[in-house]
């Protein structure tokens, strides 16, 4: 008998009301250059599996990383010894879970290129000679690349049935340029956030050139002028900037288990509770938000959450209304949810999976739009490029952002490059000030593969994307 | 197999020139509640293996989880291929070589031998008295015993255990948010009464909320906020980014950079710390001070750096900044008003070179007045340059445990810079 029946048997006999097993071996390979000094590289393994056992209404979950039939039984029955102790403090007030149904399924990233087939001297010497082109520039007086190459490999059951065997990849390049004078420094970065993708990718980007453009916009921002006093201006965000906006004011605040206080004590609340449900005005009739963990490339992508639902695609906000939430199981009955929206997921075989951010885009507008358009059309802004400084309360509403590279528009145009501007808003008046969104010519995906959440602390990865957008009336201006 | 044997497999096997094992282990229950619930409940061990090889100044590195002799071959052939295949590291260090590895008492009886019960009735009681007080409670109870050993070719070889025992509660009662939190290597030293009682203190005193706008204001800040900051201005204390130009710190070693009533101690001499004996690639721990009345004295300093600017390695693996001792009304006295800060939250760098960074208050903002708490306030929003900050230090309490690497006092700080309120 196979680990996953032999686990799923067990839970039954004991008694479980519902288990799962989730047997994972993630392989990071890690590759870090700091100027010319190979830093880090590396190959990391974590194998196990993890077993959640769900009885009178609460949850209890056991790892082990030995592979034998007695560890596996002895895990199962952690498990559920620790279901039983959750539930006796359960007793008022259980949990249940939404309905699912099983089923037998496997899923592969679809890749071209293997990266963990391409030879480590080749990406070595790749990123060496990114630091190297960095470095060849007057004032640049660090230069950093970093390359992650990620595996998940999973075999779910659960005593619903469900067998599947999924296969994940994601592949993420991050270079940074430091450029130094006398009385500042400033960095430049490239970071896309990662993406469901093979080595191909890497080969589309020319990473050399994109190091050229680095270390010359670094130089650029070292030498720029400060905005000056907070005023209100126009912004136009870029969308590896917008993703990590949106990630912080719209993926975490409509995290259902957040919405239900679930992360009260760590990572938060959030303002958007259900009783704005297909009322509230979140943005202007522009805002379109989607969850979609079908998403080609995207890296919440994964064929099946953690709960063994399947991924999915729905409106979150739609025509500016708040409309659902990512959800779970476990949380989506709480607001009377018929199923879950498959936002489960674990980082390791040790977590016992949380409510995750899904891949979650701004729909590009609908009409014919250019950021050259865009730019043209604005008298008084900044246009912000890449991800910098981010910070939002606890309840998701009140936030300030900065960026990686900064341009002022005065009249249409792109007068001057700028350092250290920050902005601040909050929900809905942020999101309700969008008036222009770049059509889907421009649409262009973030992502974010180092989300931290829960206790203990998970990284989690999604996808999110939008076409540049505007926003009007925002309080805009410089550091101290 | 335990660490001899892994390290006696390394020794037999490895034909590096050098080599180094990290070997870590945690053994560790965590139940989640959450509006009176218990939501996650967590138990297992989990390991780490880690090796680096080196061929001539090329280096490769690789771990594993599982400890059979498969996975250790995996692990030395895998760091062993890297290593032949990357290119001479121009900042090789050799491993470090055998030290004498100061004694440190991180493990205590009592919080090893927790049972899940035990901990699982902490949540029961702390549910218990939030809903008797009407309202609901959220948290983790966690406890680990985690180990760790470092072994090189050149002879380091340490080992040490040590316990880590936590309760958090945040406590929701109508608009009412406000936290409390114990995290110790010492089971011993907690009180669930006690700190129950200070949760609901809290939460009573925060029930009158008025609108604040940001502005420049006196401020006491708690250990827990305190702490908060002061560890995100230490990762920037970095010898080598100081010394390149990245940040605040360039040249100011031996000035008095900081306000003079603010030191920064890392040491073992204070029991209730958690004191590492050494960092994970060989540091030993040392009394050192890195700011002393103000003065900069040293910076962290890797061991590539140390050997390139002649100096000697070091890493701030605790917190200890003493204190004067006042207490919160006294401090409340000195200034004609402010606000005293419970924690804060998401706090981020807004610029590298100049220190600076953003973050909000969260669980509790009172404000005071002619020595007097007179009602709570919304959330704020700062700017601030925590270096600067300490100039502006009017008096401190006394050394609290905020964490089990932090003993530092809340204080009084003038002129702190918020910049935006929250809408609650």
């Amino acid at each position: 008998m196979n680990y996953l029946d032999l686990a799923m048997n067990a839970a039954e006999t004991l008694g479980a009301e519902y288990a799962d097993i989730r047997i994972q071996k993630t392989i990071d390979q890690v590759i870090y250059l700091q100027n010319l000094s190979l830093k880090h590289t590396s190959n990391d393994v974590q194998q196990g599996y993890g077993i959640r056992v769900f009885k009178n209404g609460a949850w209890g979950f056991a790892h082990n990383n030995v592979f034998s039939d007695e560890a596996v039984l002895a895990t199962v029955k952690k498990a559920y010894e620790t279901a039983i102790l959750s539930a006796e403090v359960n007793k008022d007030k259980k949990l249940s879970l939404a309905p699912e149904r099983s089923y037998l399924a496997t899923y592969k990233t679809p890749i071209k290129i293997d990266p963990f087939n391409v030879p480590l001297t080749e990406k070595i010497d790749l990123l060496l000679e990114v630091n190297r082109v960095m470095l060849a520039y007057e004032g640049i007086k660090q230069a950093r690349s970093l390359l992650i190459m990620h595996k998940d490999e999973k075999l779910f059951a659960n005593t619903l049935g469900t067998r599947l065997d999924l296969s994940t990849h994601f592949i993420n390049p991050v270079i940074t340029a430091v450029a130094v004078t006398e009385d500042d420094s400033q960095s430049r970065t490239f970071d896309e956030g990662g993406r469901a993708i093979g080595w191909e990718w890497i080969l589309e980007l020319d990473l050399i050139n994109i190091a050229k453009q680095i270390a010359e916009e670094a130089l650029i921002k070292v030498k720029a002028d400060t905005l000056g006093e907070e005023q209100r201006r126009a912004l136009i965000l870029d969308p590896n900037h917008l993703g990590l906006t949106m990630h912080e004011s719209v993926g975490h605040a409509t995290e259902l288990d957040r919405v239900l206080g679930w992360e009260a004590d760590y990572a938060g609340v959030s303002f958007a509770t259900p009783e704005k449900l297909n009322n509230y005005q979140y943005g202007s009739e522009l805002i379109n938000f989607v969850g979609d963990n079908t998403l080609e490339g995207g890296l919440a992508t994964l064929g099946f959450d953690d709960d063994g639902v399947p991924g999915q695609k729905w409106y979150i906000i739609k025509d500016g209304i708040l409309k659902e939430y990512g959800s779970t199981r476990d949380t989506a009955l709480e607001i009377g949810l018929n199923s879950s929206r498959g936002c489960n997921r674990a980082t390791y075989y040790f977590n016992q999976p949380i409510n995750r951010i899904p891949n979650l885009y701004l729909l590009p507008g609908t009409k014919p739009l250019t950021p050259g358009e865009l730019i043209a059309d604005t008298e008084d802004g900044v246009y912000i490029q890449g991800r910098g400084s981010y910070s939002i309360d606890h309840h998701r509403i009140n936030f300030q952002f900065g960026g990686d590279f900064f341009w002022e528009i005065k009249n249409g145009k792109l007068l001057r490059p700028l350092k250290k501007v920050i902005y601040k808003s909050y929900n809905p008046e942020f999101w309700n000030s969008c008036d222009a969104i770049c059509d889907e010519r421009f649409w262009r995906p973030f992502g974010v593969v180092n989300c931290g959440k829960g206790q203990p602390s998970q990284t989690a990865r999604m996808t999110h994307g939008s076409a540049p957008a505007r926003f009007r009336n925002i309080r805009v201006g410089g550091s101290q | 197999m335990n660490s001899e044997k892994i390290v006696k497999y390394i020794q037999t096997n490895c034909k590096a020139d050098d080599w180094s094992l990290n070997i870590s282990e945690d053994d560790s229950h965590e139940t989640r509640f959450a509006q009176n619930s218990i939501t996650q409940h967590i138990s297992g061990a989990t390991k780490e293996i880690s090796l680096s090889v080196s061929f001539d100044g090329r280096k490769g590195s690789c771990s594993v989880n599982q400890d059979n002799e498969e996975s250790l071959a995996y692990l030395l052939k895998t760091a062993e291929d890297i290593a032949k295949l990357a290119p001479v590291d121009p900042e090789f260090v050799p491993s470090e070589g055998k030290k004498d590895i100061p004694e440190v008492d991180n493990c205590d009886p009592e919080t090893k031998a927790l049972q899940p019960k035990q901990l699982v009735d902490i949540v029961q009681t702390s549910i218990n008295e939030a809903k008797k007080f009407g309202a609901t409670v959220s948290g983790l109870t966690e406890k680990h015993i985690r180990s760790d050993g470092l072994f090189t070719k050149n002879g380091f070889a340490g080992e040490f255990e040590y316990s880590d025992f936590g309760h958090s509660m945040t406590l929701k009662k109508e608009e009412v948010e406000t936290k409390v939190s114990y995290e110790a290597k010492k089971f011993a030293d907690f009180n669930l009464k006690d700190l129950c009682d200070k949760l609901q203190h809290q939460a009573t005193t925060l029930a009158v909320k008025q609108n604040f706008e940001p502005q420049k204001i006196a401020v006491i800040l708690r250990p827990v906020a305190l702490q908060e900051l002061l560890w995100f201005m230490g990762w920037m204390m970095d010898r080598r980014q100081s010394d390149e130009g990245f940040t605040p710190f360039t040249d100011k070693i031996g000035k008095p950079f900081f306000g003079d009533k603010f030191s920064w101690y890392s040491t073992m001499q204070q029991p209730q710390l958690l004191s590492l004996p050494y960092s994970s690639d060989g540091i030993i721990s040392e009394e050192i001070p890195w700011i002393e009345k103000g003065i900069l004295k040293n910076l962290p300093v890797s061991r590539y750096w140390a050997k390139k600017i002649n100096s000697k390695p070091s890493s701030a693996y605790n917190m200890y900044i003493p204190g004067e001792g006042y207490t919160e009304e006294e401090m409340m006295k000195m200034v004609p008003r402010g606000l005293i800060v419970n924690t804060f939250w998401y706090i981020r760098s807004v610029d590298t070179k100049a220190g600076e960074f953003t973050g909000t208050t969260r669980d509790g903002v009172w404000y005071f007045e002619d020595g007097k708490i007179k009602y709570a306030v919304n959330n704020l929003r700062f700017n601030e340059i925590p270096h600067d900050a300490t100039r502006r230090i009017i008096s401190t309490g006394k050394s609290e445990l905020a964490s089990p690497s932090s003993l530092l006092p809340a204080m009084l700080i003038d002129n702190f810079n918020f910049v935006d309120r929250t809408t609650f």
